[in-house]
């Protein structure tokens, strides 16, 4: 119902208040000045699969949020920073599936912290995320800890950046027709995700063979090291450079190195399991956050001609009744508009909230978070790998 | 507070008379039996419990014209006569070529943003939500002493407790001030709305709406809000939901 009031209020606020405007306690964190919208961009596809070095396991982890969300107070802003949870759980997925797309990289895996198996760690903090403007700051280092990627990315949408009709009219679809319109491969923006996975791919092209292989190497002895310290902690150096590299390398068919590969495999299992749950969210909140997203664009646009109308708005006799009952109303209509607004937020994460409760219930056996979950398979591989090999793991 | 304590200083009149009327109609200050009601988690501060159905008490209520007449006839006395510290200088009551807000202007807006015959309040642990038919609702934090809780280009509110009264405290252009103030007596069955209008601090106009407590007939259903499917209900209760 409120879905196709918004549409409504909008119209009548635009037909018979000249003008309102809101100020949304949305999680926005302004940069001054604003950097360049990264444009239309075209994701650089291997045709080919790249050589075995260049397959690098990349693991994103869950976004962050601006620290400035969590001292919000204001009512309705619990609201937007739950939506804001959401989408550091969502936007990962579709970097992800982009990174997949491009067909340059090995696993690539969305996942609750950094982790030590994986050669790529991607870190991302959602600086802004409307229906309008999307910015993301992306960190990227390798194993060996050099920085891939430091870099604050924006992308503005456009109209056609989002698939179906008028939002005014598509409030009187059927769901059916709404499901068609919405449900789409193609993210509004498609083109950061592009961009990031572009630039990730511009920085392995700068590397030598030997250095890929020196990251595949070095994260495999960090999580043998994660599991044994004592006995591999020793096989890695920090150089002058402060990188990490492998000074001594274990046989092959050395025992000790034969039951790390067995655990790395457990673990590898473990964490395809845990980015199907991330796939499994993506799937189930992307049709209503299309939604939301096109919502929260109107909004946002709403927001940037406020003051447009403001400035050209003939009032009558100033002081009068008729004076304050229109500034009184055109008050009233920026609160309702806003309420409405903060309702489909609420819509939103009721909808959503099932899926998370399932995210966070589906590792049977652990409990917690899916993060605490995460932790606690790591420290039960540990302790598997501490019996098995009668080693003295140092904690 | 600062924001309150301005309001306090500009509003004495309104604020004594207020008390006033409020211990004519039971309704006090103090802590009372309300208290008892109220949340009594440690953490938060001590918030009187508002939430609940009312309905408007016409006898009880003020009828704006009455109060009209009685604030001009009050504005007209002699400045020797005692008027409870009310400011009488530079009042303009209006007329066809007046350029400064009327008494008479601001007593008709006062009405007109406080017509509602029901009024709805839902309280949790961090927010009130007061909801007004044919006008926003009114929300407010709990934890916080004092906060903006909406902003626009149109008009700025700022909502807080003082001891158990719950106000907000609306600025619109041209200086124009709406407060609401909110107050419930002892035995939690009555609430008080005063609501104030002023404008450029001009005198401001009074008028108290009075409510009862009502029980709401519940219509059996356990909805909840959703994006794409909109209001969704069910006849499940929420404990068989759980």
């Amino acid at each position: 119902m409120l879905s196709k009031t918004l549409p409504l209020l909008l119209a009548l606020v635009l037909a018979g208040c000249n003008s309102f405007s809101r100020s949304t306690p949305k999680p926005t964190v302004p940069l001054e000045p604003p950097i360049p919208a990264v444009g239309n961009v075209s994701l650089h596809t291997a045709t080919q699969l790249p050589a075995e070095h260049e397959l690098l396991e990349i693991g994103i982890v869950v976004f962050d949020l601006p620290a400035q969300l969590a001292g919000q107070t204001r009512p309705g802003e619990s609201l937007y920073r739950e939506i804001a949870e959401k989408e550091a759980q969502y936007l990962p997925y579709v970097l992800r599936n982009t990174l997949v797309e491009s067909n340059q990289w090995g696993p690539v895996r969305v996942l609750p912290e950094a982790d030590p198996s994986v050669d790529l760690n991607l870190a991302g903090t959602i600086l802004s995320s409307t229906g309008l403007t999307l910015e993301l700051q992306v960190k990227v280092t390798d194993s060996t800890g050099r920085l891939w990627l430091d870099k604050t990315y924006r992308d503005v949408t456009t109209d056609q950046d989002y698939p179906g009709r008028d939002p005014f009219l598509r409030s009187f679809a059927s769901e059916e027709e709404l499901a068609d319109n919405l449900i789409t491969d193609t993210d509004p923006f498609a083109d950061i995700y592009r961009q990031i996975a572009n630039d990730l791919l511009a920085m392995r092209n700068t590397m030598e063979p030997a250095e890929l292989e020196n990251v595949s190497l070095v994260s495999q002895m960090l999580y043998a090291a994660e599991l044994s310290e004592a006995t591999f902690g020793r096989t890695l150096e920090r150089g002058e450079d402060g990188l990490l590299r492998v000074t001594s390398l274990l046989a092959r068919d050395d025992p000790m190195l034969q039951r790390v590969e067995t655990i790395k495999l457990r673990h590898h299992l473990f964490i395809d399991t845990v980015d199907e749950y991330y796939e499994s969210l993506y799937q189930q909140m992307q049709p209503s956050y299309a939604l939301w997203r096109r919502y929260s664009r109107d909004e946002a646009i709403e927001d940037k001609t406020q003051e447009q109308r403001t400035s050209s708005r003939a009032d009558p006799e100033s002081g009068s009744f008729l004076a304050l009952s229109q500034s009184y109303n055109r008050y009233k209509w920026a609160k309702l508009f806003e309420q409405e607004f903060m309702a489909l937020a609420a819509g939103f994460n009721n909808e959503v909230a099932p899926a998370i409760l399932e995210l966070n219930r589906r590792v049977h056996g652990l409990s917690g978070t899916l993060e605490e979950q995460y932790r606690q398979w790591r420290e039960i591989l540990r302790q598997i790998f501490e019996l098995e090999s009668g080693d003295q793991v140092s904690r | 507070m600062v924001l309150l304590i301005k309001t306090r200083r500009r509003l004495l009149f309104p604020v004594a008379a207020t008390a006033l009327l409020l211990s004519f109609f039971g309704f006090s200050v103090q802590a009372t039996a309300a208290e008892a009601s109220a949340s009594t988690n440690l953490n938060h501060p001590w918030r009187p419990d508002f939430s609940g159905s009312w309905e408007k008490d016409f006898q009880r209520s003020d009828r704006w014209e009455n109060e009209l007449t009685r604030q001009i006839s009050l504005i007209r006395q002699p400045r020797s006569q005692p008027t409870m510290q009310r400011p009488t200088a530079n009042i303009p009551l209006g007329g066809p070529s007046r350029r400064d807000s009327s008494i008479i202007d601001l007593a008709r807006l006062a009405e007109l943003i406080s017509r509602q015959n029901v009024i709805d309040i839902t309280q949790t642990e961090n927010e009130v939500f007061i909801a007004r038919e044919g006008d926003a609702a009114l929300i407010c934090g709990t934890r916080e002493n004092s906060m903006q809780s909406f902003s626009s280009p149109y008009g700025t509110e700022v909502c807080g407790w003082e001891r158990q009264q719950l106000v907000f405290r609306i600025t619109l252009p041209e200086e124009v001030q709406i407060l609401h103030r909110f107050s419930l007596s002892p035995d939690r069955e009555w609430l008080n709305h005063l609501t104030t209008v002023s404008r450029q601090g001009s005198v401001p106009f009074n008028l108290i709406q009075v409510y009862r407590r009502f029980d709401m007939p519940g219509d059996g259903y356990n909805c909840t809000q959703t994006l794409t499917r909109g209001r969704v209900c069910s006849t499940e209760s929420k404990l068989d939901a759980e």
